[in-house]
C-alpha cells in the first residue's frame, strides 16, 4: 500500500513541477498556434479540406508530444541526475521502481494535459473548418472515433516515454538516452512497414531471407504505427472499440515490461 | 540490548576499471553509537562523500558492511531511521518549501496530519517561516540549506547524516545550522556529519574520525586527539602529513 501510495505522491509531484515548467507552456502555446494554422492550411487545398483539417490537427499533437516526451520529459529525468535531486527522493524509503513508476506517471500526467489542451485546440479549428466547408465533411466522420484516435495518439506517447525512461536508466549520459529513445521511436514508426516489405515480399534487398530476424525485431520494439489512427479519425474508417482496447492493452503492457527493465537497469547504477 | 547508530566493517569501494581504478575507501571501520556526535574528517577528496553515499545506499561497496541502527545496508530497510542532508542540496525548483516537505513527510510513511503539524514547525525553527509558500528555486544557498535541514528532519529520525552542511554558507548560516547541530545533540538524535571545517567540528563534536585518501587515520574522543598537539588544526595538518609521508616511503 505505501509503494503504491510513494508512487502517486512521486507522479504527483513530477506532474506539479512539470507543469509550473515554462518550457511546457513555450511548447503548448506553439502547439495551440500550430493547430490554429489549421485553418491557413486548409485554405491551400481545394479538395478534402475535412480530411486534410483533421490529420493536421492530429498531427499537431502528435508532434507536440513528442517535443514534450524528448525535451520536457528526458530534461526533468536527466535534472534528477545531474542534479542530485534524486538523492532528495531515493533517501526515503522509495525503491528505484517506485521512483521511476512515479516519474513515468507524472510525465504521463502531463502528456494527458497537453493532448487534452491541444485536442480541444484542434477540434474548434477543424470544427471551424468542416462547419466552413460542409460539403468536405468525410463520409462516416465520427467525432467518437476522433477522441479514440487522440487517445491512442496519447498511448503511443506513453510508450515513447517508457522507451526513453528505459534509455535513461543505462545510458551513461542523458544525450545518449536522447539519442537512443529518439532511434526507438524512428525505428517503432517504421518497424511494421519493414515486416510487411520484407514477409511479403522475397526480393526485399539485404533482408530477404532474413525473416525471423525482422519479426524478432518487430517484437522487440514498440510497434508504434499500430497507434497512428489519423487515417482512420479523417477518412471515417472502421475504428472498432475491440481494436481500440487492444491497443490499449498493447501499450500498458509493453510499457510496464520496460519500466520493469528500467528498474532492473537503474538498480545497477551508482549514483555517485 | 543496545546496537550502534551506525557500524561500518572493513568497508572498501573503487570507482572506475583496469588502469583508471580508484579507491576511494580501504578498510574503513567505524562505529557511532546512539545519541553521540561524530565528525566526519578530512581534505577534499578523502572519501567522507563516499562513504556517506555508502551508508545510503546510493553506492554499493567492494566489500564490507554497513549497519544502521541494526539493520544492514541494502538488504533491509532502514530509511525511515535516518534523515539525510547532502552537500549540494538541490530540491525540484518548481514546488513551494511546504510542497517539498509534504512530498519527502509523504515518501516517509507519515499522515498528513502529522505532517501538517510539523512543516510550519519545521519551517519556522530554520527561520524559513515566511518563504513557506515561495518557490525553491529563488532561494539563497544558506535558505536551501536550511529547508534542507527541515528536510531531514521532518520525519523526525533518530540518526541524522549531514554532507558537509556548513560548506559555501555565510557565517550568520553557519551560526544557525550550528545552533540547530547543538539542539538535535541535547534532543538525543545520533549525528554523523562531514566536514573540513576544522572549528565547527571542534565546536560541536562527541567524537571524530579522520579520512585520508580513503583511509582512516583516527578515530575516537576529540579530547584525545587534541591532546597530542597544538589545537585542532595542527594535530589534524600533522596527522595528514604523517600519513602522506608514510605512503610515499
Amino acid at each position: 500500500m505505501q509503494a503504491l501510495r510513494n508512487i502517486w505522491f512521486l507522479a504527483l509531484a513530477t506532474c506539479t513541477e512539470g507543469i509550473r515548467h515554462r518550457a511546457l507552456w513555450a511548447i503548448v502555446c506553439l502547439a495551440a498556434l500550430l493547430t490554429m494554422a489549421n485553418l491557413g492550411v486548409t485554405n491551400l487545398y481545394s479538395w478534402d479540406l475535412g480530411k486534410v483539417s483533421v490529420e493536421f490537427g492530429l498531427s499537431a499533437v502528435a508532434f507536440t508530444g513528442l517535443l514534450l516526451v524528448f525535451f520536457l520529459g528526458m530534461k526533468i529525468l536527466a535534472d534528477d541526475l545531474e542534479r542530485s535531486r534524486i538523492f532528495l527522493v531515493l533517501s526515503r524509503p522509495v525503491s528505484i521502481g517506485q521512483y521511476l513508476v512515479g516519474k513515468y506517471l507524472g510525465l504521463g500526467m502531463i502528456l494527458l494535459l497537453a493532448t487534452i489542451i491541444l485536442g480541444l485546440s484542434a477540434t474548434l479549428s477543424m470544427r471551424y473548418v468542416l462547419w466552413k466547408y460542409p460539403a468536405y465533411v468525410p463520409p462516416d466522420f465520427s467525432w467518437l472515433v476522433y477522441v479514440m484516435a487522440l487517445t491512442c495518439q496519447w498511448l503511443s506517447l506513453m510508450v515513447v516515454l517508457a522507451a526513453s525512461v528505459l534509455c535513461f536508466s543505462f545510458a551513461s549520459q542523458p544525450f545518449i538516452a536522447l539519442l537512443l529513445a529518439v532511434s526507438v521511436y524512428m525505428v517503432g514508426q517504421n518497424m511494421e512497414l519493414l515486416r510487411r516489405v520484407v514477409l511479403e515480399n522475397p526480393q526485399a534487398g539485404a533482408l530477404s531471407g532474413q525473416e525471423n530476424l525482422v519479426i524478432a525485431l518487430s517484437w522487440i520494439f514498440p510497434n508504434l504505427s499500430f497507434f497512428d489512427k489519423k487515417y482512420a479519425a479523417a477518412y471515417g474508417l472502421a475504428f472498432s472499440g475491440q481494436e481500440f482496447l487492444l491497443l490499449c492493452l498493447y501499450a500498458i503492457s509493453y510499457s510496464a515490461l520496460l519500466l520493469f527493465f528500467s528498474a532492473i537497469l537503474f538498480k545497477r547504477k551508482e549514483l555517485a | 540490548m543496545t546496537h550502534p547508530a551506525i557500524q561500518i566493517t572493513n568497508l572498501d569501494k573503487s570507482f572506475g576499471a583496469g588502469f583508471k581504478k580508484y579507491r576511494a575507501l580501504t578498510e574503513l571501520s567505524l562505529s557511532i553509537d546512539q545519541g553521540e556526535v561524530f565528525g566526519f574528517l578530512g581534505p577534499n577528496g578523502a572519501g567522507k562523500s563516499t562513504t556517506i553515499k555508502l551508508l545510503l545506499n546510493f553506492l554499493k561497496p567492494d566489500s564490507g558492511s554497513l549497519m544502521v541502527m541494526g539493520h544492514a545496508v541494502g538488504q533491509e530497510e532502514f530509511r525511515q531511521r535516518i534523515g539525510y542532508l547532502s552537500e549540494f542540496p538541490f530540491f525540484y525548483e518548481h514546488l513551494t518549501a511546504r510542497e517539498t516537505l509534504l512530498l519527502s513527510g509523504r515518501l516517509s510513511g507519515m499522515d498528513r496530519r502529522s505532517i501538517d503539524q510539523r512543516i510550519p514547525m519545521l519551517l519556522a525553527r530554520m527561520n524559513l517561516a515566511e518563504a513557506t509558500d515561495r518557490r525553491v528555486g529563488g532561494f539563497s544557498k544558506g535558505m536551501k540549506q536550511r529547508l534542507g535541514m527541515a528536510n531531514a528532519l521532518i520525519h523526525d529520525p533518530e540518526v541524522v547524516i549531514f554532507d558537509e552542511p556548513m560548506s559555501g554558507l555565510d557565517p550568520v548560516g553557519r551560526h544557525q545550522i550550528k545552533r540547530l547541530i547543538a539542539e538535535l545533540k541535547q534532543e538525543g538524535k545520533t549525528i554523523f556529519f562531514s566536514s573540513h571545517i576544522l572549528s565547527d567540528i571542534e565546536a560541536l563534536c562527541d567524537r571524530i574520525g579522520v579520512i585520508h585518501k580513503g583511509v582512516l587515520l583516527y578515530s575516537g574522543g576529540l579530547g584525545e586527539f587534541l591532546a597530542e598537539g597544538n589545537g585542532l588544526e595542527d594535530r589534524f595538518v600533522k596527522l595528514i602529513e604523517e600519513a602522506d609521508h608514510a605512503s610515499a616511503a
